[in-house]
């Protein structure tokens, strides 16, 4: 009996249910097809308020610069700078914010989108454009529109600490309310690919608990480690720029919107002695190889373009001697004046449809008890279930002060 | 109350220790430890209040309870697992009918039905996600009599016997002959219809409703018939013409609320050389509004029309001299639209959640005109255009005044002739198919010959917008049973998360829809079932996008903890303690009194 037990016949039966469940597998895991990468997005954030914060903001707006020389449109960018560094009142040059002791580039001058500013940067809404939860008035410019197809480049600078950004000088935000938002942007196919820069003291440790794939981070220090300004302008009175920023402008300022340099180029050009700092990048998450990624894919925008064969000729079989009808043409119009104005009423009204039908539920109802009930269970319920209970404890006062006499 | 008898005994006994003046009659009274003993009663009134007020504190702890209680809304996580497990498990069935009526040939329709669905098999693809559920009856037509295969087919005996002839194709008009097929097939919602004739010349087309004809020379055999037959039935049909089954994601530019704005520009590049206008309206009515009406079911399409002016283009261009025009290539395409000068991003129709497709006209400068697209096989392009993807499509105009500049005189306003306008927007009509999928060109090239596809006055013929419907349908399905997927994930993840009766209304009728969505789907009408699948889609949109789910929101239980605990827990404390202390000093004088009476009756 023992010969039949052989090397091989066990080979052989081991080899089976293996081959059953990699094909189990392979059948399971729904071939997933790969979005055509087709837009780029940027998010470019400044946390910092204060004047001596001036170089946090000059990092994020030369970034902005940057992306958009390459040619990321300003619908496509989304830019927070919490405080007003151009017109803020000790500038000794209003208007103008500068990344270098020489002032050879203003920053703010022309053209410059800004979506969130002042108090309105907060971890609130910054969460709110990543996920995309935002209240239904809040206009497109505002939004993250992004797709399956897009790449995000999420920028953010400011004060940082272990596992946390500060916002505001009041508040944080958490390495895990990232993750969990970069999670929750993953679900819901609202990027392909996601790309987050740091420049804050101990930045890596913000992206610690990331976990969806598809990101790549890289932050400008490690944990224990202090993120450095580069220089200070003795004119302008505080320090202009950081270092980490710093080298990737000079880094990008030889680019133009045709090179196809890769991200490994970029990340290799750090140096840790002149950073005075190790920039860390994480790409564990990130499957494609950092070679082949040009810097473009997240800094610069290259559409996908399709030519266009041929024109749809339906129209040219029409009578062409149709436009000289005026007499038709004028009532057209009319129609379609009157047609616009229609479309418009009947927004209005079928916004208004929608709730009284969301609420036809609760119709009035004869019994008082359930009348009673209803009005127990909606929203005032919390002050009215305390009043009710204020209201049971005062026969137990009365019982007990009748008692003591 | 109770302490009455005994009291100047008692009083006097309290007084001192056990060797005082009290044993005046050391026979009757034994001796009395005040200490350990007590002639009264204890009372119950101390008792009674720390308990009440303890009483009173258990009491209201439940309302207080309900009064910090998360509200969430119950969202039927069972109905959302199988609807997920229902579109992944039986995959979406679109039931379909084909009929094949051959005219002039002398075959066994029940074997040309079986040669035909062997050659459907071999062309149609494994589609995981929706398939189609078709059924074939073949129809042979001897000029006499008919033969039907299979008999008992409900669909092929609605064709009237000899309604189809020869002489129907021997005129050369296609537009005429579709319109005479259509009469006879009749064109119902899910049935297509394909008829094969042997004429003189050889001619394949595809009709504007749900039928197709193809006339085969004399010599020609039914097997080669049978070969095209199966493939227009499976790749036009079916597929609309293109490759594979399913259009990719960046193929279906409908927003998350079904709605669609497309915003039409002019662009003049430079205002000093000249400035043209259009007259949108005139070409809106006529031209756009058949089409937004067609695909009515899969969208909901507004359009807005702006003019802009100093909107140079950002690539370059450079002069040929054989073409007597600058030109730019293929390559240059992707850095054509300059985004910093070009402000298209405008739209007040556009709410957030909708898809917005620019299509934009670009006249050149002076500079740079005539500005011509350059192919890479070296033709010039015959429509100067291209698309993008999700964004939408730029056609490249060039005006009169640079082909013959000494006729031209600049004015301050010029139209474009109407001429060009409608050449325009044919073009643009091509580039919107593009952008959901379909050809622009009216030429299908199989692998086994080519089709001609009649275009339609909408834009989209029949079976177009079916192919459109099914996509769609299949799509927002899906997209809504994983949102909804999501959401519930979410939700029971987070349960401390407070989650408003509006989110569960909106599941609720978003899972409404998506029945009826597949309902209308396994019964074959496709229109319905799209509009309910684009419903159902942009409701759990709306419930998964709900601005009031914000992690950073929810009621921790540390916070509930450290807003009531500085109060509760010294009170309670006292009260407590108060109430046990208060337990014990009765038990402890109970104890005594029971131990006088003790005494008392011993010693009695």
């Amino acid at each position: 009996m023992e010969t039949f037990i052989n090397p091989k016949s066990l080979f052989h039966l081991l080899l089976l249910p293996c081959l059953l469940l990699y094909s189990s597998i392979a059948y399971n895991s729904s071939p997933v097809e790969a979005a055509m990468h087709t837009n780029n997005w940027a998010v470019l954030v400044c946390t910092s308020r204060f004047w001596f914060n001036y170089r946090h903001m000059a990092n994020t707006l030369s970034l902005y610069r940057t992306v958009k020389r390459l040619g990321i449109p300003d619908e496509r960018i989304i830019l927070m700078l919490a405080d007003d560094m151009a017109c803020n009142t000790r500038n000794k040059y209003p208007a103008q914010v500068f990344n270098n002791e020489n002032h050879r580039l203003n920053l703010y001058g022309d053209n410059v989108e800004v979506d969130y500013r002042g108090y309105e940067v907060t971890v609130e809404n910054f969460l709110r454009v990543l996920t995309g939860r935002h209240e239904t008035a809040v206009p497109r410019s505002k939004r993250l529109l992004s797709d399956e197809g897009s790449h995000i480049l999420l920028y953010m600078t400011g004060h940082g600490g272990d596992e946390f950004l500060k916002f505001q000088d009041s508040e944080e935000l958490q390495s895990h309310d990232l993750a969990d938002a970069v999670k929750q942007m993953k679900e819901k196919h609202r990027f392909k690919e996601l790309l987050i820069m740091v420049d804050t003291c101990q930045a890596a440790t913000l992206f610690n608990q990331l976990q969806s794939p598809g990101v790549l981070a890289i932050g400008s220090s490690m944990k224990g480690e202090n993120s450095y300004s580069h220089h200070l302008d003795s004119d302008v009175g505080v320090s202009v720029v950081d270092r980490f920023t710093y080298y990737t402008l000079a880094f990008f300022e030889r680019l133009n919107i045709y090179d196809n340099a890769s991200l490994s180029s970029l990340f290799s050009s750090y140096n840790p002695s002149l950073l005075m700092s190790t920039a860390y990048y994480r790409k564990d998450l990130y499957k494609r190889r950092l070679e082949e990624v040009p810097v473009t894919n997240f800094f610069g925008s290259v559409m996908e373009t399709i030519h266009t064969d041929a024109a749809y000729k339906a129209l040219s079989r029409r009578n062409s001697g149709r436009f000289e009808d005026e007499m038709s043409l004028d009532q057209s119009v009319h129609h379609i004046k009157r047609r616009m104005l229609i479309k418009v009423n009947d927004g209005d009204e079928i916004h208004d449809i929608n709730p009284e039908l969301l609420q036809g539920e609760e119709g009035a109802s004869k019994c008082p008890w359930s009348t009673f009930r209803n009005k127990f269970q909606k929203a005032e319920n919390v002050d009215s279930l305390l009043n009710y209970g204020l209201v049971a404890m005062i026969p137990l006062l009365v019982i007990s002060t009748w008692l003591v006499q | 109350m109770a302490e009455i008898s005994e009291a100047p005994d008692s009083d006097s006994s309290k007084l001192l220790g056990s060797d005082s003046k009290a044993p005046q009659r050391p026979d009757s009274e034994p001796e009395f430890d005040p200490k350990l003993m007590r002639k009264t009663k204890p009372g119950l009134k101390r008792l009674f209040l720390t308990f009440s007020v303890l009483f009173s504190f258990l009491l209201g702890f439940p309302f207080l309870w309900k009064s910090v209680e998360i509200y969430r809304s119950p969202l039927p996580f069972r109905e959302i697992d199988s609807l997920s497990t229902q579109l992944r498990s039986d995959t979406l069935l679109f039931p379909l009918h084909f009929h094949a009526l051959f005219v002039g040939f002398d075959s066994d329709p029940d074997r040309l039905r079986w040669s035909i669905l062997s050659e459907i098999t071999k062309l149609t693809s494994q589609n995981p996600k929706c398939s189609d559920n078709y059924t074939l009856s073949v129809t042979v037509d001897l000029g006499s009599r008919c033969l039907r295969g299979p008999t008992s087919s409900p669909h092929s005996s609605s064709y009237q016997c000899g309604s189809v002839t020869g002489d129907d194709f021997v005129q050369n008009d296609d537009v005429v002959v579709d319109e005479r097929l259509a009469s006879v097939f009749g064109g119902k919602n899910n049935e297509y219809s394909m008829a094969v004739v042997k004429g003189v010349s050889e001619r394949a087309v595809v009709g504007k409703y749900r039928h197709a004809w193809m006339v085969v020379g004399d010599g020609s055999d039914v097997e080669m018939a049978v070969v095209k037959v199966a493939e227009v039935l499976i790749k036009v049909f079916i597929n609309g013409g293109r490759e594979e089954g399913l259009i990719r994601n960046e193929f279906m530019p409908v927003g998350a609320d079904g709605k669609i704005v497309l915003s039409f520009n002019l662009l003049n590049a430079d205002p000093h050389d000249w400035v043209y206008d259009w007259d949108f309206e005139k070409i809106d009515d006529t031209l756009l509004t058949p089409m937004i009406e067609a695909l009515g079911p899969v969208a909901n399409i507004s359009v807005e029309s702006q003019v802009l002016y100093h909107t140079p283009k950002a690539s370059f261009s450079y002069w040929n001299q054989k073409l007597e025009s600058y030109v730019f290539s293929t390559k240059d395409l992707p850095f054509f639209v300059n985004s910093n000068e070009w402000h298209l991003d405008t739209s007040i129709a556009a709410g957030g959640r909708s898809k917005i497709l620019q299509f934009a006209v670009y006249v050149p400068s002076a500079k740079e005109c005539p500005l011509l697209l350059q192919l890479p096989n070296g033709e010039i392009s015959k429509t100067n255009g291209f698309i993008s993807p999700m964004w939408g499509g730029v056609i490249v105009w060039n005006p009169q005044g640079c082909l013959k500049d000494s006729e031209f005189k600049p004015s301050a306003k010029n139209i474009i002739p109407i001429q060009d306008l409608e050449n325009m927007f044919e073009v643009f009509i091509g580039q919107f198919r593009q952008l959901f999928g379909f050809k622009s060109l009216n030429v299908y090239t199989g692998a086994s010959g080519d089709w001609n596809l009649l275009p339609s006055e909408r834009g989209f013929t029949e079976w177009e917008l079916d192919v459109l419907s099914r996509q769609h349908t299949c799509f927002n399905l899906h997209s809504c049973a994983t949102t909804l997927g999501s959401l519930s994930r979410l939700v029971q993840s987070l349960p401390r998360m407070i989650i408003k009766d509006e989110i569960g209304k909106q599941v609720k009728l978003s899972l409404e829809a998506a029945k009826l969505a597949l309902s209308n789907a396994s019964s074959g009408v496709y229109e319905f079932s799209a509009a309910s699948s684009s419903q159902a889609r942009s409701l759990a949109e709306d419930a998964f996008f709900h601005p009031s789910i914000m992690s950073v929101s929810y009621y921790s239980f540390e916070h509930c903890f450290a807003v009531y605990s500085p109060f509760f827990l010294p009170v309670s404390m006292h009260v407590v303690l108060a109430a046990l202390r208060e337990l014990r000093r009765y038990k402890q004088e109970k104890a005594k009194y029971l131990a006088w009476k003790a005494k008392a009756n011993t010693a009695t």
